[in-house]
């Protein structure tokens, strides 16, 4: 029953259901089957041959076994082969590219750095100059003339406290 | 006494032993019968067992297998039934 030119149908999987043609017997187990399929290699056990055979020739072409079907009024799936589309290729960049790429890089990371040197130069000569100006004695003054008014009311209300306990 | 929402029976119960030696109550939510054969009541592989708000979310090629009466017949009786049909 098995041989080329048997017209088979496939009974599992994704394409149960759907007729071809051996076209070519692999070994006892495998056939290579072409038809309302794509062209596969199957196991015997997944197809049911049928009682008609074609004159076929072995590994004959796709559009052969669509003539040969297309007399018998089957239709043959006809895949379209996907147009190729050309990746555009990552680019790499020459030595020489790279270098200016770097000192660019570099040009940019200096400029950054000199100018935060700079503030920072400014703001701190800036604040010592206030501070030797005479702030820190303002400060120094602000800080004594504000302790004595946190301590004092402390003082008050404790000797309030006392004042109120030795009452009762 | 359970919550209010716990009390109905839209929740399956189960005992579940939790540490301390303990057996507690606690809720999970149902589910549907596997998904059976038309032909010989097989239980039929790769229907997920979800309720069918879920099932509404899940892509249909994710649903059942990819072959004639996928998710009817188990593949078994498809392939029967295929011979049969060349046979005849
Ligand atoms: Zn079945």
């Amino acid at each position: 029953m098995i041989e080329v030119g048997r017209l088979v149908v496939k009974i599992a999987g994704r394409d149960a259901g759907k007729k071809g043609v051996i076209i070519d017997v692999l070994d006892d187990k495998y056939i290579l089957i072409d038809g309302e399929t794509r062209r596969r290699k199957v196991n015997i056990l997944h197809i049911e041959p049928l009682n008609q055979k074609i004159d076929i020739k072995k590994n004959v072409s796709h559009e052969d076994v669509a003539k040969a079907l297309d007399e018998l009024g089957l239709k043959v799936r006809i895949t379209k082969p996907k147009p190729k589309t050309q990746k555009p290729k990552a680019k790499r960049k020459t030595p020489e590219q790279l270098r200016v790429q770097k000192e660019e890089k570099k040009k940019l990371r200096d400029i950054f750095r000199h100018k935060k040197k700079e503030q920072k130069s400014e703001v701190k000569q800036e604040a010592t100059l206030e501070e030797k100006a005479g702030l820190s004695e303002e400060k120094k003054e602000g800080a004594k003339a504000e302790k004595p008014v946190e301590a004092k009311p402390k003082e008050k209300k404790t000797s309030s406290k006392k004042a109120e306990r030795s009452k009762e | 006494m359970p919550a209010p929402r716990l009390r109905s029976r839209s929740l399956r119960r189960i005992f579940r032993k939790v540490p301390g030696n303990r057996v507690s109550l606690q809720y999970r939510e149902k589910k549907p019968k596997p998904a059976k054969c038309g032909n010989c009541g097989a239980v039929l592989k790769g229907i997920p067992r979800e309720m069918p708000y879920r099932m509404r979310g899940i892509a249909k090629t994710r649903k059942r297998p990819e072959r004639p009466f996928g998710g009817v017949l188990c593949s078994r009786c498809m392939r029967q039934k295929m011979i049969d049909k060349a046979r005849q």
